[in-house]
């Protein structure tokens, strides 16, 4: 168990480290950097040599790479340079908005997803399941920014009952953010619970079909006793990866719906950060949503061996 | 399923506690809203004579010596009155009394003459060092009177001090006017956060009176569909500009109303004369003419997204605007290349990039209409990331675009044989001639016929296609008064109201 532990641990860390190493290289192909982009028009002769000078671009990209994975192991994530502020600093404040975001759209899409998800499985090809899984796939066919889009007309510009634009600032307390999430919480909650549900329906079923449950029916547990103790806990098991997964890309995935509703949560810090060349704070976001994607599926593993029995004796794995 | 109901409680309370919330916020204060699109990527500094200034705050926190009035003309603001001396070399102005900047110091000699050295200093790398290199040194006589001395005589100096940037800061203030924006300005700012929130406060103190709202909020929104949205949502007052695209959904709004007016502002393709076949003036007239403008104007910004100009660059609503006849050719302009040795037609090259949103329909509009004249275009679409550093003024031709600068400043910058951003590196000693002409011409109607046939010029032989300056429309939420439809940097920002 401790050694399946650390061998995957290390693969975490790996795994990191090859995403920033990528993402270095992919912003260092783009054509400019962030003093042709800065400056502009105006990016030519001593202008521009001075403005490569402040930022360190002066140097071969090699070089700036060492030195910034050796500033980042001892935690220093450096300075932005098209903002006047910590990379840290920046990365912290919109995490924690896209984290509000994410986990509200979590909280509300997690549960209402295995809810339904095990309805429409018990409730297998009856008009409740059919209507349910018919609607689940409608949702996963349309992108988020059309959905996000609608819901702005809706609920913006013809009711004019909720914000659509976010136009509360990044550092705001969180309070002031509630009217604010709502539309784009039920955009990315609308979205996990299609995609978990279906997966929770299949296992139900998958479940229910099983010799055990049809060993338990013979011997006559009641059927709710039997959902609760024995359908439940063997269906829900296997979403665990996939709520997992779920969660980690609506961390990244939330970039376009930040987008659309002008949430100043990282994803737009990113887009922005990427239009302006600034390398620190792209490599610092990209180390941290990384961070993040890895660690939510370290955390759905152990929790997975942690529930199943048969994995967690398995020897030397 | 308990949990989950009493779960689904809890999120419908804190939904409607945000809306109530939300609704509460609107209280008696007024203020006015708009977006920006945060062209600086975050490093929006409030230093009016900096590389990366943030604009919109800078336009109402902060004054010029000299403004522009609608027709043109240059108007007292700081400086309430001027005159040069014989030779226009030496230009004595007199300052405003009274007023005091938003640290409670008051306006005087001193901080002109501190930041025209400001100006000056190459250690601040100045954009405006080159646009007024004119100036030799600004003295003070007395706390109310300064004189610039020029190195040469310019007989419309006042209308280079209307530049957006010349604008006047407290001299104490040094490098840390980046945060602070002290300014004499009808708002003073209060936070700073261009990707975020950025709140200026009314200054009861304006010197022209005090404004008429308690605060104007600018908000940070990269995405433009973002900013219609939000326009459409109620939640700003106030949309920059929309395109021929977006206008429509605003067009049978109750809620706003629309302003358009000529910006002066252009967008054009620059050959360089330098080049083959552009080192031929006439293969150049050539190209010029086949255009087709109005349709042009049609076609890219849509029939009242721009006025139609000749090859000029000098703005519809300037003083020194000559009118160009310039119908579409086709038969005059093969006659030309025909004469030029390019009787069986010519192949050129353009760049262009969606660095601009009409830069490419330009080109394409272009590649249509001068096939007729057998003229037979390529269209690169470059990356608009590095196309200032790889494409302009690289490439043999491309597209650029300028924002509104008076007659002489847009004719001696972009136009000038040795101007650093001479695009077309158009040459000509008689032009430049023309130019130092007229700035040292003591009477307006001189000046006028030398600007104009310098503008002639440009239409005869330039190496630039400029189809059109565009008109701007923006969008205004209904009760905002005050707002005079003219360029936002001309707004009387104390006037502006709201219901």
């Amino acid at each position: 168990m401790l050694k399946l532990l650390l061998k995957r641990l290390a693969l975490a860390v790996v795994t990191i480290a090859i995403v920033v190493t990528i993402v270095f290289l992919a912003v260092e192909a783009l054509p400019g950097d962030a003093c042709t982009s800065f400056l502009g028009r105006a990016a030519k002769g001593n202008r521009l040599i001075m403005c490569r000078e402040e930022f360190g671009l002066d140097q071969p990209a090699m070089p700036r790479f060492i030195e910034w994975i050796t500033a980042a192991l001892h935690g220093d994530l450096g300075e932005s340079m098209a903002r006047r502020d910590t990379v840290a600093e920046l990365v912290g404040i919109r995490l924690r908005n896209t984290l509000l975001l994410g986990l509200s759209a979590s909280a509300i899409g997690v549960p209402l997803a295995i809810m339904l998800g095990v309805i429409a499985g018990l409730w297998r090809d009856r008009p409740l399941d059919i209507g349910l899984s018919t609607f689940a796939i409608i949702i996963m066919t349309i992108p988020e920014f059309v959905m996000g889009t609608v819901l702005i007309l809706i609920f913006s510009i013809w009711l004019k009952w909720l914000p659509g634009i976010v136009i509360t600032r990044p550092t705001a307390p969180l309070s002031d953010f509630l009217g604010d999430i709502i539309l784009p919480v039920i955009t990315l909650a609308g979205i996990m619970t299609a995609h978990i549900m279906r997966m929770v329906r299949t296992s139900v079923i998958d479940v229910m079909n099983s010799e055990y449950i049809k060993m338990a029916q013979l011997k006559g547990v009641p059927y709710w006793k039997m959902v609760r103790r024995h359908v439940l806990p063997n269906a829900l098991v296997p979403t665990i990866n996939l709520i997992a997964l779920t969660i980690a890309w609506m961390l990244g995935g939330v970039v376009v719906i930040e987008v659309v509703f002008n949430y100043p949560g990282i994803g737009r810090l990113i887009v922005d950060a990427i239009g302006d060349r600034d390398l620190p704070l792209v490599q610092g976001i990209a180390l941290v949503l990384a961070s993040i994607y890895v660690g939510l599926n370290l955390a759905a593993d152990i929790l997975t061996l942690m529930l199943n029995p048969k994995l967690r004796t398995m020897k030397g794995h | 399923m308990n949990i989950f109901s009493k779960f689904l409680a809890t999120t419908a309370l804190c939904a409607t506690g945000a809306i109530s919330l939300s609704a509460q916020a609107v209280s008696a204060e007024t203020v006015f809203r708009f977006a920006h699109p945060v062209g600086m990527g975050g490093a929006e500094s409030m230093d009016p004579i900096g590389t990366n200034r943030f604009y919109y705050a800078i336009i109402i926190t902060q004054n010029k010596l000299v403004r522009i009035s609608p027709d043109g003309r240059p108007d007292a603001s700081l400086a309430v009155s001027w005159e040069a001396s014989d030779d226009a070399r030496d230009w004595t102005f007199n300052l405003r009394e009274g007023v005091t900047f938003h640290d409670g110091s008051a306006f005087d000699a001193a901080d002109v003459v501190k930041q025209f050295e400001r100006i000056k200093d190459p250690a601040n790398e100045s954009p405006l060092a080159s646009a007024l290199a004119l100036v030799d040194s600004v003295e003070a006589v007395d706390d109310h009177t300064v004189i610039f001395h020029l190195n040469n005589a310019h007989a419309d100096f006042p209308l280079l001090l209307t530049d957006y940037r010349v604008r006047m800061v407290p001299s104490e203030v040094g490098p840390n006017i980046a945060e602070t924006g002290i300014g004499t300005g009808p708002y003073k700012l209060e936070t700073l956060d261009a990707e975020g929130t950025t709140v200026l406060v009314a200054n009861p103190d304006y010197w022209e009176g005090a404004p008429k709202m308690d605060r104007i909020e600018i908000i940070g929104i990269p995405d433009a569909q973002a900013r219609v949205q939000a326009m459409m949502g109620g939640q700003i007052d106030w949309l920059l500009s929309v395109n021929a695209q977006q206008a429509p959904l605003f067009a049978n709004n109750p809620g706003v109303t629309m302003q358009s007016y000529s910006a002066g502002d252009w967008k054009g393709i620059s050959f360089d004369v330098r080049d083959e076949p552009y080192n031929d003036p006439q293969v150049r007239k050539a190209l010029r003419m086949v255009v087709d403008r109005a349709e042009m104007v049609e076609l890219v910004v849509g029939p009242d997204g721009g006025t139609v100009t000749c090859d000029n660059p000098v703005a519809p609503t300037d003083q020194y605007r000559v009118d160009i006849d310039c119908p579409q050719d086709i038969e005059g302009a093969k006659a030309l290349l025909a004469e030029a040795g390019y009787a069986d037609g010519i192949e050129i090259e353009i760049s262009t990039s969606d660095l601009d949103q009409h830069w490419v329909n330009i080109a394409e509009v272009y590649q249509q209409q001068a096939a007729a004249a057998g003229i037979d275009v390529s269209i690169n679409v470059e990356p608009s990331d590095g196309y200032w550093s790889d494409v302009w003024m690289q490439d043999p031709a491309f597209l650029s675009w300028w924002s509104a600068r008076p007659a002489d400043q847009i004719l001696n910058e972009a136009f000038r044989g040795d101007a650093s951003w001479n695009e077309s590196r158009y040459n000509n000693p008689d032009f430049d001639a023309k130019l130092d002409a007229a700035r040292r011409a003591p009477t307006f109607d001189e000046r006028a016929k030398l600007y104009g046939e310098a503008q002639v010029m440009l239409w005869e032989e330039g190496g630039t296609m400029i189809p059109f300056h565009l008109n701007i429309t923006r969008v205004l939420a209904r009760g905002v008064s005050g707002f005079d439809e003219i360029d936002e940097q001309h707004i009387r920002w104390h006037l502006v109201s709201k219901e």
